[in-house]
């Protein structure tokens, strides 16, 4: 934060750096959405439309999007499917792993208010343990509505970031 | 879990729930340079507690979770449950209901084998284009479920009395349109996979599986056929129409995990030509029983057994009287594989870099084990 | 190998050699045998239906909870190459504190079934050779989960 405001103050003072600042925001929103890399990490039942996603017919890495298996060059992670009490704890551990700026999209109905097993003694909603971004509703969300999702995840990075500090 | 003590010369190695390839399952490997000494499975990242909330739901609807059960093969383990409740119950079933049954089976069987070959292709380390293909393929089965029931993945068309819903028009020849390009796709894979010299080198002799073992330790499914030994729920207990049907069981006599992928080749062959036995006999008919949502079942206790792609799977229903059933036992295979699996670092010599080889082939989903 | 055992020959066969060490043997359905063991003769008879019948496959354990019967009956599922039935081997037990020596003695591959029904009703087998939690995390803060009177004690927050 401190960096944001020193640089600011320094770009105030010459004349015309409103238009500077804009073309790094609009650089730096450009080259972020279009490259979204999520963690390898799948968690429950929704993970044979994941596949799909990215296979070849709904091809998700057109949009950039690419799971990738080490966290810390990761920017997201899409909790696809069940998460169990054991499970949501090594999901809490790979978002502090990862660097800022970082994203969470909880896919399906069961991260997002536990789905069909709403009164189970074992599964959680994921927004007790981590801060979510998206969520994509269905069970499971079709391979539409998951790139959906994503495709709304890149605007809110395109609109609503500066600098890489996530505002909050 | 508390995890056993590691002795002193040897290193343990997490293979955890954040990995390509593992799953969402931990495995513990106890390793002296390349051979593994010892594997100890941390299962429990998907327990999602389906016997409790079975007990709060109707028979009915308890067809929801079962059918989340194991979204790759989902229809395998409804009928499990569906012929359970029917026998609770005690209703009887059409006879169209029965063969559509056995249709929506052996298309589901078909997608979880072809899950398998696309891991397995992936763990050998050379093969991800083997697993997008794999993926086109199951869209051409996705396609015609979404015809037949309305949804893709769980698409809960079974139910206690018959289907939920009938074929729509010039559906028998689609069915027909798709066996044929499936039939030409499995040459491409055979040469591929099976016909491959590296392939050959990776999957040959390794993790043995004598047949005393595999009957002593549980093994079943492609596990058990994979070691010469011929069992198969759907010829000792026929269910739906597999008694009018014209297949044979599929064994193989090597032990190692070739045999294993070659037992689920010609397990997809048998599928596909009951697939097109099935559109071109299916008799005409009634689709379902009629029985109200909220019907009782009498005091007592049914079990009934089915063949899923992975192995057999009981169900065994206990009810009381009333609406929900007093408790629902379910017996999955992946649990009994993954003790197998536990055993196999005893039983042959396995090195580091065989781990993920063997895994696939004994093709373990951990969500039915964890259920 | 040989030709079939049928459940009816089984029966008779089982009474007439091995009648007292068990409280009764009954079919229940077409296909399914239920055999009640007496608690003192659990391994004996496991032994008697492992070498002498055949029965080496073990597909399974479970138990089942009546609490105004104040009793548990833990079950085991149990298959044979050669025949076209399976065994149902009961054991019933107090509710108090249910107690069970442990058949991995018998069918190693018992285990993963002990530790699931350990965890989920408070059985204790003796003589387990790891009797952990399976499935439920570690950090998991008492109470039963599958037992009728269970009210979400292990849940934290």
């Amino acid at each position: 934060m401190e960096n944001e405001t020193e640089i600011k103050r320094t770009l105030d003072n010459i004349p015309g750096s409103g238009a500077a600042y804009s073309l790094i925001d609009f650089i730096d929103g450009w080259s972020r959405k279009y490259s979204i890399w999520p963690i390898h990490l799948v968690t429950g039942c929704c993970s044979p439309e994941f596949m799909q996603v990215s296979g070849a017919r709904f091809d998700m890495e057109r949009l950039g999007i690419l799971p990738f298996a080490s966290v810390r060059q990761c920017d997201c992670i899409m909790v696809v499917g069940v998460v169990s009490r054991k499970m949501a704890d090594r999901v809490k551990y790979l978002y502090e792993q990862m660097g800022e700026p970082k994203y969470v999209v909880a896919v399906g109905a069961c991260p997002t208010g536990k789905g069909p097993f709403y009164d189970s003694y074992s599964v959680v909603a994921i927004d007790e343990y981590v801060p979510v971004d998206v969520y994509i509703p269905g069970c499971p969300p079709r391979p539409e509505a998951i790139i959906h999702g994503m495709m709304e995840l890149q605007e809110m990075i395109r609109k609503g970031r500066r600098l890489g500090v996530r505002k909050d | 879990m508390t995890e056993p003590r590691i002795e002193s010369d040897l290193m343990r190695i997490s293979w955890g729930p954040q990995h390509p390839m593992s799953g969402q399952t931990r495995i513990l490997l106890d390793t002296d340079g390349e051979k593994v000494h010892r594997i100890i499975a941390d299962l429990g990242f998907t327990h999602r507690g389906i016997e409790k909330v079975l007990e709060n739901r109707t028979i009915l609807g308890g067809i929801i979770p079962v059918d989340r059960m194991a979204m790759v093969d989902t229809a395998n383990i409804s009928i499990g449950y569906v012929t359970a409740a029917e026998k609770a119950l005690g209703i009887e079933v059409p006879e169209r209901a029965h063969w559509i049954r056995s249709l929506v089976c052996e298309m589901s069987r078909i997608n979880s084998h072809l899950y398998a070959f696309g891991l397995q292709a992936e763990a050998t380390g050379y093969f991800p284009a083997v697993f997008i293909w794999t993926t086109v393929d199951r869209e051409v089965l996705l396609d015609l479920f979404e015809e037949l029931t309305g949804a893709r993945w769980s698409f809960n068309h079974f139910l206690p009395g018959g289907v939920h819903k009938d074929f729509p028009e010039g559906f028998n020849e689609k069915i027909i349109e798709a066996v044929h390009y499936l039939r030409n796709r499995f040459k491409d894979y055979w040469t591929a996979m099976v016909e491959n010299p590296m392939f050959e080198m990776r999957c040959d002799d390794v993790a043995i599986l004598e047949p005393k073992d595999a009957l002593r330790l549980g093994a079943t499914g492609p596990t058990l056929r994979g070691s010469g030994i011929s069992i198969d729920m759907r010829d000792e207990e026929p269910y739906a129409a597999y008694a009018d049907l014209d297949w044979e069981i599929i064994t193989e006599d090597a032990c190692d995990v070739m045999a294993r992928t070659k037992v689920r080749f010609h397990e997809i062959g048998q599928s596909l030509n009951m697939m097109e036995q099935i559109a071109k006999e299916i008799p005409e008919g009634e689709i379902k029983t009629r029985f109200s949502p909220f019907a009782r079942a009498p005091e007592g206790e049914h079990i009934s057994r089915v063949e899923n792609g992975r192995g057999e799977m009981s169900t065994h229903i206990w009810t009381n009287g009333t609406t929900n059933p007093y408790r629902v036992k379910i017996l999955p295979p992946s649990l009994r594989n993954m003790y197998v699996f536990e055993r196999l670092a005893e039983l042959s010599h396995i090195t580091v870099a065989d781990i993920p080889v063997v895994i696939n082939s004994i093709d373990p989903w951990y969500l039915d084990a964890d259920r | 190998m040989s030709e079939k055992i049928s459940l009816s020959d089984f029966i008779t066969s089982f009474n007439e050699n091995h009648g007292e060490i068990v409280e009764s043997v009954e079919i229940f359905e077409d296909t399914r045998a239920s055999i009640k063991a007496k608690k003192r003769n659990v391994v004996k008879a496991a032994r008697v239906l492992r070498d002498e019948y055949g029965f080496v496959i073990p597909i399974g354990g479970g138990a089942i909870d009546y609490p105004e019967e104040k009793k548990m009956e833990m079950n085991y599922y149990l298959n044979n190459p050669d025949s076209d039935f399976i065994i149902v081997y009961r054991v019933e037990l107090s509710r108090r504190r249910p107690t069970l020596p442990s058949l991995t003695e018998v069918w190693e591959a018992m285990s993963f079934h002990e530790r699931e029904t350990h965890e989920m009703f408070g059985i204790t087998f003796k003589d387990h050779p790891n009797l952990v939690p399976l499935l439920l995390p570690p950090d998991w803060k008492g109470g039963y989960p599958l037992r009728k009177d269970f009210k979400g004690e292990g849940v934290k927050k």
